[in-house]
């Protein structure tokens, strides 16, 4: 039947399919569905760049306008990899060069971008319009020069949360007289002025601009001017939100009041709280507020966020103690997203008036609450349990009690049950990460209940190898396994070798895994990467039986890195087993 | 309205349809067709199209024509396509032939709807498609695909 299709009609057929699993499945169907298919999938995400490589990658696909890259393993947020490890995205731009001429968005996390990579974009891809740098390194001010001056389809350029090397204030500048297709801009990562005027005048020929996220360093007494001149943002950061006196307050408050579709604010490094009304005009229309910059006490706070009756994602300190999180309950009906950042992660026992009380309140009053990420200092069962019956529909459950190994702090139990029955009653959870006192028992109810979980991160937690074991064997959907400092060792990895290969990656750093086991799984599995990452000296005369510092484990189509620093071994591939796809 | 001029449409199998020639003009291939052909086409051939086929995208073609707004086009479209797979399956073909692009989204799309959550087998199954992949083939591109290396 369909088989007699016309190429383009199972095209069209194939272009209402947007999920993955979909497309991967009617590529699998024959040998003319599959090449019908790859010639028209034009979005490719690879979470690993390290599973494919850049030839494998043009070879299947031909046409593809939006590519999305990760590099590093998320463990590299807490510093964990050590520089130099990889994740260059060069070899991929030069590829995508020769194949992709109409590559329109490059989405990049995690990666190393070099300047000369980003002169290479620049000057490759005529009709790039997305350039979108999360977490990456190994770029200057130049590369963002080259980008400006040379890409005249560009409509977003995000940096987020990237560390730069800033050469120059001027390359804002570079950006030429006559482009004025600008529709987002995040800078808020870099930490040097830039040139004013040139942002200014950007700005001002950009009537299509939505998104536009300052750095720390553009002055308050500017923004006024910025928001005249864009007052139809929808996303807007601000620089330091601090000021000499008042006098810049009325202009701020009229500029803030003349943003009729704002709907998303951040910034406010070093908030002056006075400041802070200037902007209550828009409050009623925001759906995202970050605050985590905003080093202000906790009435300020709830002042700002009480006004905020639509929001779905708030982002703040924990200086807004348990009072300002019963106001997110009470005035903060459609909140979706909750995440609380700690002030002071490194100060022991500091006396902040933020307890797990906040979360169960926002559990209780906010009844769309499916993600969370909480940063504090004492936990309970008991909270836990209340918050799983509360808010069964979470799907992202980040917890992380500063202190190690903290247990109950009201029976000085072990977090086990509380985590369990989070597991247990929120069925769609997908991403958890869990802290406190916990055992083996934990990772049972785990195994048993948590059959949606896509990824999972685990500090200081654990007894023996069967705490790792339920794991593995138990989560259906596991995708992505985080551990550090756990006493798991050899025989739960060996054991569930096949499991492995069914997932992207696993990370095990400070762990009981040895180079022994981690050679033996490399050979057991030729489909696995089992990179050993050691810092240490002379690794080739460590006995076999010593743990390693890190391993960081995932499936692969094309075997061997050629990029390995001399901290990084992948085990276990003594013969030459480079295995390409025929 | 316009003047009723009708025009004669005949399937591959050598059935004929009369229909006005504003519903015909629906089809851009038509509107082409006379629109080069001369003044004497009064009757076209669309050989790609069987008689049953023909006659539902005639159908289609009445009521879009006919009532484009009004408020029951969507339950008709939602309707139009409850079909057996083997019927949408020559409409697609047909609306792409007869360049019919709302009927070649809608059925399209409905084509697609039934892909969506399917295993690789279940789709098979339902369209009647051989695997002609050899076994070492077949896993070489499962694990391509089920790795989720590509999204």
């Amino acid at each position: 039947m369909t088989q007699s299709f016309p190429e383009e009609v199972l095209e069209h057929v194939f272009s209402f399919l947007t999920s993955h699993t979909d497309r991967n499945a009617v590529s699998l169907v024959s040998k003319s569905w599959y090449d019908t298919e790859r010639w028209c999938r034009d979005h490719v995400f690879i979470g690993n760049c390290y599973a494919v490589n850049p030839r494998v990658l043009t070879r299947r696909f031909k046409e593809v306008k939006a590519v999305e890259l990760k590099g590093k393993p998320h463990f590299a947020d807490f510093n964990l990899v050590p520089e130099g490890w990889g994740g260059c995205v060069d070899p991929w731009i030069v590829e995508m060069g020769r194949v992709y001429s109409g590559l329109e968005e490059i989405r990049l996390k995690r990666m190393e971008v070099t300047d000369e990579g980003l002169e290479m974009v620049a000057k490759g891809f005529g009709k790039l319009k997305v350039l979108v740098l999360a977490s990456c390194d190994g770029f200057s001010t130049d590369g963002l020069a080259a980008v400006a001056a040379n890409c005249r389809n560009l409509r977003v350029l995000d940096l987020r949360e990237c560390e730069v090397e800033e050469l120059s204030c001027h390359w804002l500048s570079h950006f030429p007289d006559s482009f004025t297709l600008l529709e987002s801009l995040n800078i808020a990562c870099l930490s040097s002025e830039v040139s004013f005027s040139a942002l200014e005048r950007l700005v001002s020929r950009s009537p299509n601009l939505k998104t536009l996220k300052l750095n720390r360093t553009v002055p308050l007494e500017k923004l006024s001017t910025l928001l005249q001149r864009a007052p139809q943002l929808v996303e807007f950061g601000t620089g330091a939100y601090s000021a000499e006196g008042l006098d810049a307050y009325s202009s701020l408050a009229e500029a803030f009041s003349g943003c009729k579709k704002l709907k998303s604010l951040s910034g406010f490094w070093d908030v002056i709280p006075a400041y802070l009304p200037a902007v209550y005009s828009v409050c009623s229309q925001l759906t995202s507020l970050n605050l985590s910059y905003a080093t202000t006490q906790s009435p300020d706070l709830s002042k700002i966020i009480s006004h905020c009756h639509n929001l779905q994602r708030l982002v703040v300190l924990d200086y807004i103690e348990d009072t300002g999180l019963e106001t997110v309950a009470t005035s903060c009906k459609d909140l979706k997203e909750l995440v609380v950042f700690p002030s002071d992660p490194y100060v022991a026992d500091a006396n902040v008036p933020l307890t797990e009380q906040g979360l169960v309140s926002v559990s209780q009053g906010c009844t769309k609450l499916h993600s969370v990420l909480y940063f504090c200092r004492q936990m309970s069962n008991s909270a836990l349990v209340s918050i799983s019956k509360n808010r069964p529909n979470i799907t992202c459950f980040r917890l992380c009690i500063l202190e190690p190994r903290s247990p109950d702090y009201l029976t000085l139990e072990p977090l086990d049950t509380g985590f369990g029955s989070i597991v247990e009653n929120c069925k769609q959870l997908t991403r958890l990460s869990m802290s406190g006192l916990l055992t083996d028992r934990v990772f049972e109810y785990i195994g048993k209940h948590a059959k949606k979980l896509d990824m999972l991160s685990i500090a200081f937690a654990g007894d023996t190898d069967l705490g790792l074991h339920y794991i593995l064997s138990g989560c259906d959907s596991l995708r992505k396994l985080e551990i550090r400092d756990c006493p798991f060792g050899d025989k739960a990895l060996l054991a569930n070798a096949s499991k492995l290969e069914t997932m992207r990656s696993l990370w095990m750093s400070s762990c009981f895994v040895s180079f022994g086991a981690c050679k033996l799984l490399g050979q057991k599995m030729p489909r696995l990467n089992v990179e050993v990452i050691d810092e240490r000296e002379n690794l080739n005369s460590i006995p076999e039986n010593v743990p390693v510092e890190k391993v960081y484990i995932y499936r692969t189509v094309c075997g061997q890195r050629f990029d390995m620093p001399d901290f990084v071994r992948i085990m276990g591939k003594d013969k030459a087993d480079v295995y390409n796809l025929s | 309205m316009t003047s009723s001029k009708t025009i004669v449409l005949r399937s591959s199998d050598g059935a004929t349809f009369e229909v006005d020639e504003a519903v015909a003009l629906h089809s851009l291939m038509i509107k082409h067709r006379i629109e080069t052909g001369g003044a004497d086409s009064t009757t076209i051939d669309v050989p790609e199209v069987t008689g049953n086929t023909l006659s539902k995208v005639i159908e289609y073609c009445k009521k879009h024509v006919e009532a484009p707004n009004s408020d029951d086009l969507k339950s008709f479209d939602t309707d139009f396509v409850k079909v057996d797979q083997a019927v949408l399956c020559h409409l697609a073909k047909a609306s792409y032939y007869m360049n019919i692009k709302g009927l070649l989204d809608l059925s399209s799309k409905t084509i697609a709807d039934m892909f969506k959550g399917k295993t690789v087998e279940q789709i098979r199954e339902t369209f009647h498609i051989k695997n002609d992949f050899t076994p070492e083939e077949e896993e070489e591109l499962r694990k391509e695909n089920s790795w989720n290396l590509f999204v």
